[in-house]
């Protein structure tokens, strides 16, 4: 004869309302995670690019639509590279390619071999490319062993074939998922002379990282330093209206939620109202009757959310093997997505059970008894 | 000596009336005092008063004016009401007692929530209580599975779950066949031995017979009983 009995017992006589209501959440914790996990997905993928190599912080074009979209010039280059405490600042062009299928965003990163050291590569195999080759590329450790690849072997990138000179290992999974091309062959390519997208710059033994980031703001505003995850925003707007849509859309959710939760709890209003009367008679505290409510209401958020959750990696199995997304998404279920989900959940059902709780709680006993 | 005077009624009743909206007031200059361990009877036509009696000594109302005392405490001085209504008195309502949801067994519960009872002392005294207006084999019964007279016996017997030493019943024997009258008087008879006080809404005069006073009313005013003992 617990309080958990009662909440259960509440719940289990109007068995159609609950389920409805648990449904009602469901649905929206599903729409919210699925929207999250898969923004999470693009948001981890691009934020792996400003990682790809080794630096104390790295230098974007400030406010690019996103990140890959990013330019630095060759004077932009060697005023950063003349910034008091700066070490080192490697530039190389990033960009994706559609290999094949399996394959749709491959990852190609042009770089000199003199800044291959500084850069944190390892050549695990054969040797690097000339700075000047045209046909020559290292491939990941990671993307060669995917596309069954070899020292000597040929790969078609680019338009062209080009021979693998050497396998390398950066130690972070989105660079060694991809292939490395001399920098003025892949400028070449796109076109873009002398532009390299990102810089990976490191700072010397004596200097402070956070000094000399905010003297390259100061110096050239026209770029942006990105240190960690949540500064990335700066340098990819995209993600920044993907979070803000994410956000809207979390909102809208708990909105309709609660207002689907608060049209059924209103229509049992009139039964409601009598039981806590009831209760209040008996000598039940407003507080205990108030708990009984939101004890209901919890244990329906935390069904719903479950069941949210449950939809949610059921959908996103159905996205990632969606022939038209295969190998873009990878829906990356976070803890933030968990806590997201809870947060729709509760907060859906506290604003739709409001006005019965706080109805409960004023009305005096007889009032409630009475109430028709 | 004087204080133990003041205090030697279970329940007074002083001056009180209750208006609600309509001609002619529930209760007026209504006055009442019942001793401990007094059984009462209150009887009367429909409409003149005698639930609202009964919801004013459960403190679920509030007079309109006077005082409503109860073991010397006026109800108007008390700060937790919830606590009185669970530990001071029982209340059988006339009509919707029982939780719909709730097995019998659960609805006698009800009042020992936020006592000093554990969930299984609940549960054990809720037994007890059942087995003694004769329904031990009704626990997990639905209300809408009893009868009407087997639903008014949960109710008392819920009434009586935190051993209140006042006990108000509106009509408790309506709906129950002669045996099950018998054995209710029976039990009432036992619980004023013990010290309880009852005050008891009958429209059979059987049933008043077995009171120790009968206070007939009308209009909201005590005709006949109003403070003398039988
Ligand atoms: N909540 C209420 N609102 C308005 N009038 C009420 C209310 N409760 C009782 N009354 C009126 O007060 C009078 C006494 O009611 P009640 O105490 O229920 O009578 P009895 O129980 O003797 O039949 C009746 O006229 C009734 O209509
Ligand atoms: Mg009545």
């Amino acid at each position: 004869m617990t309080f958990f009995d009662l909440v259960l017992r509440n719940l289990w006589s109007k068995k159609a309302r609950s389920i409805g209501l648990a449904f009602a959440v469901a649905i929206a914790v599903m729409a919210v995670v699925t929207l999250e996990v898969t923004s999470s997905s693009l948001e981890q993928s691009a934020a792996a690019i400003i990682s790809v190599g080794k630096a104390d912080f790295t230098v974007a074009q400030k406010g690019a639509a996103d990140t890959l979209a990013s330019t630095i010039d060759v004077d932009e280059l060697a005023r950063l590279r003349h910034t008091p405490g700066v070490a080192s600042a490697v530039g190389v062009l990033v960009e994706t390619q559609r290999i094949n299928a399996e394959n749709p965003v491959f990852i190609e990163i042009g770089i000199n071999p003199s800044d291959l050291r500084a850069f944190g590569v390892k050549i695990v195999a054969g040797h690097h490319y000339s700075a000047t080759a045209e046909h020559e590329v290292m491939l990941g450790w990671t993307a060669a062993a995917n596309l069954g690849l070899h020292v000597g072997d040929r790969f078609n990138a680019n338009g062209t074939w080009n021979t693998v000179t050497g396998i390398y290992s950066t130690g972070n999974a989105f660079g060694d998922a991809g292939a490395m091309f001399p920098l003025p062959a892949i400028q070449g390519y796109n076109r873009v002379p002398g532009i390299v997208t990102l810089a990976f710059v490191k700072v010397t033994k004596a200097a402070s990282i956070t000094a000399v980031a905010a003297r390259v703001d100061y110096d050239q505003p026209e770029l942006t330093t990105i240190r960690t995850a949540a500064q990335f925003g700066r340098a990819d707007q995209d993600l920044v209206y993907l979070q803000a849509a994410v956000n809207g859309s979390t909102v809208l959710a708990i909105l309709i939620g609660a207002v689907i939760i608060g049209n059924t709890m209103l229509l049992s209003l009139f039964e409601r109202t009598r039981e806590f009367g009831l209760l209040r008679a008996v000598g039940w505290t407003r507080r205990r009757t108030l708990g009984l409510l939101l004890g209901e209401s919890l244990l329906l958020a935390l069904v719903g959310a479950t069941l949210g959750v449950a939809l949610s990696f059921a959908i996103a199995v159905v996205l990632e093997n969606l022939p038209a997304l295969k190998g873009i998404l990878h829906p990356n279920f976070t803890e933030g997505a968990f806590w997201r989900a809870l947060f729709t959940a509760l907060v859906m059902t506290l604003i739709g059970s409001l006005y019965p709780t706080i109805r409960a709680a004023l009305l005096s006993p007889l009032r409630a008894l009475s109430y028709e | 000596m004087s204080e133990r005077m003041a205090h030697q009624f279970a329940i007074e009743v002083k001056d009180v009336s209750r208006v609600y909206p309509g001609p002619v007031p529930a209760l007026a200059a209504f006055d009442l005092s019942v001793e401990y361990g007094e059984m009462v009877a209150i009887t009367g036509p429909s409409g003149c008063g005698k639930s609202t009696l009964l919801h004013l000594l459960a403190a679920i109302d509030t007079p309109t004016s006077g005082s409503v005392i109860v073991g010397g405490r006026d109800l108007a001085s008390i700060r937790d009401l919830s606590a009185y209504r669970r530990h001071d008195v029982g209340l059988v309502f006339q009509f919707h007692n029982l939780l719909p949801q709730l097995p019998a067994l659960s609805n006698v519960a009800l009042p020992m929530f936020g006592t000093h009872r554990s969930a299984r002392q609940r549960k054990a005294r809720a037994r007890e209580l059942l087995a003694e207006v004769n329904l031990g084999d009704c626990e997990d019964r639905l209300p809408t599975e009893l009868s009407g007279g087997e639903r008014q016996r949960v109710a008392i017997a819920r009434s009586l779950a935190n051993e209140p030493k006042i006990l108000l019943a509106d009509e408790p024997t309506g709906s129950l066949d002669s045996a099950s009258s018998t054995r209710l008087l029976e039990l009432f008879e036992r619980l004023t031995n013990g010290g309880t006080t009852i005050v008891m809404v009958t429209h059979d005069s059987d049933v008043a017979a077995h009171a120790h006073r009968v206070i007939e009313m009308r209009d909201g005013r005590v005709i006949v009983g109003a403070s003398t003992r039988l």
